[in-house]
């Protein structure tokens, strides 16, 4: 350790202390992180420098940046009504008939959180299934768990679908790209297996009136869209990032870097004001985040982190499929029970030191990926395993169909479970057995 | 002038009333909101027309307002048939709805000022307000009356 004892045992306490209170939500969880590192300054566990201006040691500034500029990008966006056109003209192709209403809409979901984010996806979603639902006479609840399911599986798929990928990729230096020929293939099948399995899992759901079903299609889905011109501007945008993103290793600029010129750009063609492009900004996430960095950061500056890495080094000794599989059960159950971007912000690090300790051999590199997986997936199992399922609860109660904690976690445990079960042969198959 | 001087007669209705009914009386007669009175016949809350409104039209469209153009013309013209069938007291949320303290409820005594009538409508958002002498309502002032009535003379 490179710091006295009592200030180490001092930040464990605080990280301890802070985390239980995040797991457990007795004071909100930007008040906790924001206490925890204010604590970690106050016993000189870690200082100015160590906090604000290393991304080793304090606020990771690249993946605070990047979430911002895609938050921007998706306040300008969701103005168009793309979403809402693209929802009704789903069900309108499904005839109203709920099964294939409820196969086009999880597609559409999973595909905009693997472009966008989950939150703002399933805000965007939720609204129009209900009002899908209601034209067709059916029960909304199993619509909405499922949209929530199919926007954590799609959102695994890439670098800024998930916040938890958001923090591997700049730990682990992973581009787009690498996230998406890992993480996408496996999501496709993931995706596949999700919607077979949702005709069994929420079949009480489909049972309708064909006559109701047929109201859907005087629905107008061009009404939608309240402005075509700033539509194709968003869309051209849009795809000018994700292809930014794909190109770090041609041009090496940094994802938070394609976004923030991607959100200054859309302001800027948009013609939305500062009052518009930033009332969807999630300051609270921000400042979570930063909190945690600095709380995480301390741990490694006392070198408790450092200690825990070597620790697990001679622990694994080298059997990286069964740290592997260790990583994709373990997120899996914690991510469900704890929110999983605090749990990655601290894992992160130490998966760090097992990967360095492979010499970043695939077979090394590819917990990352079990992390990943684990930790995206995880978050399906209970209401509050990501920040979509609550999103999700908290409209359909407004709305007039509560959704319990159980009633959502008894298809959540399921979804997890048998995503999880497949998501370990792909991890094995790929990097160990044929890797 | 005292809020005595401006009360006139209107409609009252109880929570477990037909709403339907309710808004009817509402539209029928120009008002625009009607006193709700507890089971003693004391003046509980002030449902405002905007209220209804707010029930009849989909909680969805309050989450995403883009969703009211993508109705056709015929469906849009019945919005209001989810009142059929509803309660008066269903109409209003309860928790957040009803007053949690008597300050809270949309009262004026008779000696009031026109200011303190003002006051209470605004505070409480409310386009009319029950004037009590004694727990007893003798009246209710609207926003209307009390502009015409505090308005300079030309």
């Amino acid at each position: 350790m490179n710091a006295p004892t009592w200030q180490v045992a001092l930040s464990i306490a605080v990280f301890a202390g802070a985390y239980v209170t995040i797991a457990t939500e007795w004071v909100h969880r930007v008040k906790a992180a924001l206490v925890g590192a204010g604590l970690m300054l106050m016993i000189g566990a870690t200082d100015g420098d160590a906090a604000f201006y290393s991304e080793e040691t304090g606020i990771d500034w690249n993946v605070i940046f990047l979430l911002l500029g895609m938050m921007v990008i998706v306040s300008v966006v969701k103005q168009t009504g793309v979403f809402e056109y693209l929802a009704i003209w789903a069900a309108k192709q499904a005839q109203g008939r709920p099964y294939r209403v409820l196969v086009l809409l999880c597609t559409i979901t999973a595909v905009a959180s693997a472009a966008l984010d989950n939150v703002t996806t399933v805000l965007l979603v939720a609204p129009v299934t209900l009002l899908v639902c209601d034209r067709i006479g059916v029960r909304p609840e199993g619509f909405l768990i499922a949209e929530a399911l199919a926007s954590n599986i799609g959102g695994a798929a890439t670098l800024i679908g998930d916040p938890p990928n958001i923090i591997i990729a700049s730990r682990a230096d992973l581009s787009f790209n690498d996230f998406l020929v890992n993480m996408g293939p496996i999501v496709v099948v993931l995706m596949g297996v999700f919607l077979l399995l949702a005709r069994w899992l929420f079949r009480r759901s489909f049972t309708y009136d064909a006559g109701r079903a047929a109201a859907v299609m005087d629905l107008d889905e061009r009404a939608a869209i309240r402005d075509r011109t700033l539509l194709v501007r968003c869309l051209l945008v849009l795809v000018a990032v994700l292809v930014g993103f794909s190109l770090h290793t041609l041009l090496h600029i940094d994802p938070s870097v394609v976004a923030l010129l991607g959100a200054g750009v859309l302001v800027l063609v948009s013609g939305t004001t500062s009052e518009e492009f930033l009332e969807d900004v999630e300051w609270e996430t921000l400042v979570f985040f930063a909190g945690l960095f600095v709380m995480v950061g301390t741990l490694v500056n006392v070198g408790v982190i450092e200690y825990l890495g070597e620790q697990a080094v001679e622990a694994v000794d080298g059997r990286y499929l069964l740290a592997s599989t260790g990583l994709l059960f373990g997120s899996a159950v914690i991510s469900g029970i704890v929110d999983n971007i605090p749990y990655v912000a601290t894992v992160s690090p130490l998966v760090n030191d097992l990967v360095e300790s492979g010499d970043n051999t695939p077979k090394a590199t590819a917990m990352w990926w079990a992390l990943a997986l684990g930790a995206d997936l995880g978050g399906n199992a209970t209401a509050v395993g990501a920040s979509a399922n609550v999103v999700v609860t908290g409209i359909a109660a407004r709305s007039g169909h509560p959704i319990s904690f159980w009633h959502f976690t008894k298809y959540g445990l399921v979804v997890t479970a048998v995503t999880i079960a497949l998501a370990w042969p792909y991890v094995w198959l790929r990097y160990y057995a044929y890797g | 002038m005292q809020a005595r001087d401006l009360a006139e007669e209107f409609p009252v209705v109880r929570l477990d009333d037909d709403a339907l009914e309710a808004t009817r009386l509402m539209t029928d007669q120009g008002l625009p909101g009607l006193v709700v009175v507890d089971e003693h016949g004391g003046p509980l809350v002030v449902l405002p027309a905007s209220q209804v409104l707010r029930f009849a039209l989909p909680e969805y469209i309050e989450e995403d307002p883009a969703l009211a153009r993508v109705y056709g013309e015929r469906e849009a013209d019945t919005f209001c048939k989810e009142l059929v069938g509803r309660k008066v007291r269903e109409l209003m949320p309860g928790r957040q709805y009803l007053p949690k303290r008597d300050r809270d409820k949309p009262v004026v005594s008779a000696a009031a000022t026109l200011i303190e009538v003002a006051s209470v409508m605004t505070r409480q958002h409310s386009p009319v307000v029950a004037v009590v002498d004694d727990e007893q309502i003798l009246g209710v002032i609207t926003v209307h009356r009390l502009l015409g009535a505090a308005l300079p003379r030309s």
